[in-house]
């Protein structure tokens, strides 16, 4: 079993890899789920518990627009896409997160 | 750009999509949260499949891996809840926005209609937002002192009376012996003068009330600067005083420095210990609070000289108070029998006291009057509204058929009702602001009680918001109401000739009702305005054209002889007759039409029948010196004026006027009659015989008076008081001029700076305030006349260019047939004329009453006065004429090809 991402660290970051994922075209919940694991090579193993919850919230915050489609299966899926809104947002997460680990690798790897 | 153009267009329609489906088909929310996490546990088991694992054991991984399903199903559904409540909200918004600018849009394009029905709602507004004021004073403010409703008046109760003053001995032993009060207080009511050191020199006379030591801590107030009264400034006695905040800035320019000093005043020092807040002018108009220290003689026990406030303890209800107060009296009346027996108390809350029930019927009663006056104006604009309305009728109707539905057309019409309501709301508040700043120049000194002051501060904006409000939705519903109610089919197919409005008969009524206010309002106004007129040029006795007066008090303390105070009396005589531009000084106690300071006294006549005791005359005694009757140019028309030779050791004389002689003399000749005068009426009452030298002309005592003023003048070298009005006649032009001069020349004489000089006034001033109450209500009767028959013309107005717009065509058919221009302009003005009859001769009838109602307030005037009829039926044909002039000529201006063509 790889190891688990401490979910403390993972909490921020959640929204800006959905964010992320959704940039390179809409997709429904699962699909979100399976690109961050396999773009990941499942170090990050995505509470899914949560995944829902954000991308409602990222609705409701306007990030994302929500669209019932059909999916692969035949079956009906939500898909969620970006709006500009949200592009604009996942820059600002992208610029947070280069400080924050640039700052926190130089503490950790310094010698 | 075109991917971004795809995606925003995408994204329009994905919201528009979304939009709609929430708003007109509301799927369940609950439904997709489900199918959303069964779609995802479906292909997470499918994953799991695939890569080898059993069926249900794949199943039972993927839920297990989501976690608590129902706390995310709980979580989703609420977010989702939340974000379609904003959606809705934001959208909701955005309508409004519209509404509010298409109103504005509407309103603009009408100027004329927007002028009146904004003009009508501010003036409704505005005068019932001023009436509101009042009522918030007297009914709903609670008085600014701390926890008000423990604050309560004490008065003595006694068999004679229910509410006497207290005498300082008893008011000690109750403060002292009750359980249910934490503390009383006493005053002096009225408030006096004290003289002060002038900074220039000269005295200056500022307004003063004694109080006990604990006044300030009844009431909760505390001092801004320094402190206000300590016990031991009572049992020490000390001359202490308090300031007003307006003194200490107007005089002391806020210096801080003054607590603690020492001032002069009534010719003593007394320390400034505080300063208190401006706003605590209730009991009475002060500058100055005294520190009045009780001194324990038994006199006190029985001179009535105080009122009592006090505040009950926390819980204590004014039952339990007024048991224990009574328990209090009964213990002092067994302890001094001669002059507490028989002697209770009476409580009653203070607000009730400084502010009588009457008054406050009396405003609710204004309160009424107005709240009328505005539902007439909303049916005024109402009116007018739903002229306008039929004539969008097409327009709403196509509306509601691409979709809108009748309650967002109602709801767009109801935003044009409020947006016009609210321009007539702020509008209204600069006029109520207006109506507060004239109010205390129009109102009567002393009609108000000083408890009620009228201010326009925020709690009446507040007022004038909710007036708007309600005022917008009630004119507003019933056009929204009626435009909206005929199918769209059915009104779209027709042309607007059959869309008619029902309830004509109603606005008829209406409008007939207001005609009928306007008169009689009008009739009022004229006879009350008749009346001011009258009273204004009553003869009033003397001829002087511009007299100064002034009251002159000496302290009674240092000019304790008479003797001494004559010699100040005529030393400031002689300063001030050789000033320039004096012609004469005198001295009296009665102004003209002003206060009568001696009061009354009984006479007889020496010679005739004794008369019963309860049918004594009095007659108003008046202390004059002599060049009293040349200085006020008062012609004495028979015998003689007083001269030098009438002194104190010399035969007393007196002067009587030509009413005493008509009443009482029964033809005789009054020189040389001889008159009893008592200021009682019991005989044992010490008299003076006087013998009348002569006869003055008649004098005005009240300008209304029916009955003729019976006068007696006295001699100041016979009869000397040390308050006295000093009157100064100038050589030529206004008396203003001299009052600094004369003034000026007093304070030389008085160098001790002993003398109150207050009152500075002309005669004409004396005057004017005599006549203060008949302009008062002339003025606000003529105000509300006024804009009763702004309303009734609005009304007229409206009615008329609505009948006008309804029978258009009617007109352009008659016209096309031959009729001439004052066929129809006699058609147009005869569907006005019968309301405007019917109104008219009810409000004329209803004023044959008004005016016997009027009849006491009236003077110079009979009640069915005719012409005031005659002016009340000019005034409203003028204005009637006025009103149809506008619908009148825009039918004459009906061109019959372009109004039968058009639909």
């Amino acid at each position: 079993m790889p190891q688990k991402t401490p979910s403390a660290l993972l909490y921020g970051a959640l929204d800006a890899l959905i964010l992320k994922t959704l940039a390179r075209g809409p997709r429904h919940g699962y699909a979100v789920a399976r690109f961050i694991e396999d773009t990941t090579g499942d170090a990050v193993l995505v509470e899914e518990g949560s995944l829902y919850p954000a991308l409602y919230r990222m609705e409701r915050r306007g990030w994302v627009e929500a669209e019932w489609g059909t999916s692969e299966l035949g079956r009906r899926a939500k898909l969620y896409r970006l709006t500009d809104a949200g592009r604009a947002q996942l820059a600002a997460e992208l610029a947070t997160w280069r400080r924050f680990s640039a700052g926190v690798s130089k503490v950790l790897f310094a010698r | 750009m075109a991917a971004v153009l795809c995606r925003r267009l995408e994204g329009a329609v994905c919201t528009m999509k979304r939009s709609l489906r929430s708003w007109l088909w509301r799927v369940p929310i609950a439904h997709e949260v489900d199918e959303e996490i069964a779609f995802h546990v479906e292909m997470r088991t499918r994953e799991l499949v695939e890569r080898g694992m059993d069926p249900n054991t794949a199943r039972d991984v993927a839920i297990g891996r989501l976690g608590d399903l129902a706390h995310i199903k709980r979580t989703c559904m609420d977010l989702s809840r939340k974000r379609d409540r904003e959606m809705r909200l934001t959208q909701w918004l955005e309508e409004l926005r519209d509404d509010v600018k298409f109103a504005l849009r509407q309103l603009r394009s009408s100027p004329a209609f927007t002028c009146i029905a904004a003009t009508t709602l501010a003036l409704g507004i505005g005068a019932n937002s001023a009436i509101f004021a009042l009522v918030d004073a007297t009914l709903l403010r609670p008085l600014p002192f701390h926890e008000p409703e423990r604050l309560v008046t004490m008065w003595e109760r006694s068999d004679t009376s229910q509410r006497s003053m207290v005498a300082p001995l008893n008011f000690l032993d109750w403060n002292e012996r009750s359980s249910t009060f934490d503390l009383m207080a006493g005053f002096i009511p009225g408030v006096g003068g004290m003289v002060m050191d002038g900074a220039d020199g000269t005295a200056e006379t500022v307004p003063r009330q004694w109080v006990t030591a604990g006044f300030f801590d009844v009431l909760g107030v505390t001092a801004i600067a320094g402190r206000t009264f300590l016990p031991s400034d009572d049992s020490q006695r000390a001359n202490v005083v308090v300031l007003s905040e307006g003194l200490w800035r107007t005089r002391f320019n806020a210096d801080p420095t003054v607590v603690g000093r020492d001032i002069r005043l009534d010719g003593s020092a007394y320390t400034v210990v505080g300063v208190v807040p401006r706003d605590f002018q209730l009991l009475g108009r002060s500058s100055i609070w005294a520190l009045a220290a009780i001194n324990p003689r038994p006199a006190l026990r029985s001179s009535y000289l105080l009122r009592v406030i006090g505040r009950l303890k926390r819980d204590v209800t004014l039952e339990a108070a007024a048991s224990d107060m009574t328990a209090v009296t009964a213990g002092l009346a067994r302890e001094f029998p001669q002059t507490n027996t028989g002697r209770g108390v009476t409580l009653e809350p203070m607000h009730d006291a400084l502010i009588g029930s009457e008054l406050r019927l009396t405003s609710l009663l204004f309160l009424g009057v107005v709240g009328i006056v505005l539902l007439i104006c909303c049916a005024n604009v109402a009116n007018l509204l739903l002229a306008r309305a039929t004539v969008r009728t097409r327009e709403l109707a196509i509306r509601s058929a691409l979709g809108a539905g009748r309650r967002r057309v109602i709801r767009q019409l109801l935003t044009e009702s409020l947006v016009l309501s609210a321009i007539g709301g702020a509008l209204g508040v600069g006029v109520g602001a207006a109506i507060l700043n004239i109010a205390p120049a129009v109102i009567p000194q002393g009609l108000l009680p000083a408890a009620v002051t009228l201010t326009f501060d925020l709690r009446v904006v507040a007022f004038c918001v909710a007036a708007a409000l309600l005022v917008g939705l009630l004119f507003g519903l019933a056009p929204a109401w009626q435009a909206t109610k005929f199918s769209s089919a059915q009104v779209i197919a027709s042309d607007s000739r059959t869309v008619t409005g029902r309830g004509g008969s109603i606005r008829g009524v209406l409008v007939a009702a207001e005609v009928a206010t306007a008169v009689l309002l009008l009739f009022g106004a004229g006879l009350l305005l008749r009346t001011l007129m009258a009273v204004r040029n009553v003869e009033r006795g003397y001829g002087a054209e511009s007299v100064l007066t002034m009251m002159v008090d000496p302290l009674g303390s240092r000019y304790p002889t008479e003797e001494a105070l004559r010699q100040f009396f005529e030393a400031v005589e002689r300063e001030v007759e050789v000033l320039p531009g004096v012609r004469r000084v005198a001295w009296t106690t009665t102004l003209p039409l002003g206060p009568a300071d001696a009061g009354q006294s009984f006479f007889e006549i020496v010679g005739d029948p004794p008369v019963e005791e309860s049918q004594r005359p009095t007659a108003d005694y008046q202390i004059v010196s002599h060049a009293y009757f040349q200085t006020l140019d008062l012609p004495v028309v028979a015998g003689r004026v007083f001269n030098d030779r009438d002194t104190g050791d010399s035969v007393p004389v007196c002067i009587v006027n030509e009413a005493f002689v008509h009443g009482y003399l029964q033809g005789r000749s009054p020189i040389g009659l001889r008159i009893a005068l008592r200021p009682t009426a019991s005989p044992q009452a010490p008299a003076v015989m006087r013998e009348i030298v002569g006869v003055a002309h008649q004098v005005k005592g009240r300008p209304d008076e029916t009955e003729d003023l019976v006068q007696i003048y006295v001699p100041m070298a016979q009869d000397l008081v040390d308050d006295i009005y000093f009157v100064v006649r100038p050589t030529s032009g206004r008396a203003e001029g001299l009052a600094g001069s004369v003034r000026a020349a007093i304070a030389r004489i008085d160098k001790a700076q002993l003398v109150s000089v207050r009152g500075v006034m002309t005669l004409e001033d004396v005057a004017w305030d005599a006549t203060a109450r008949h302009r008062f209500r002339a003025v606000m009767v003529m105000t509300f006349a006024g804009l009763a028959l702004l309303l009734a013309m609005v009304g007229v107005f409206g009615i008329l260019s609505y009948s006008v717009q309804q029978r258009v065509r009617d007109f352009a058919v008659r016209r096309a047939l031959g009729a001439t221009t004052s066929d129809v302009l006699r058609l147009v003005v005869g569907s006005a004329v019968p309301v405007i009859a019917v109104g008219a001769v009810l409000g004329l009838v209803l004023s044959t009453v008004l005016g016997r109602l009027l009849g006491s307030m009236l003077f110079g005037v009979q009640p069915l006065d005719p012409m005031t009829f005659a002016f009340v039926t000019i005034m409203l044909t003028l204005t009637a004429a006025v009103s149809m002039a506008g619908p009148a000529w825009r039918a004459t201006r009906i061109d019959p090809a372009v109004a039968l063509r058009s639909k």
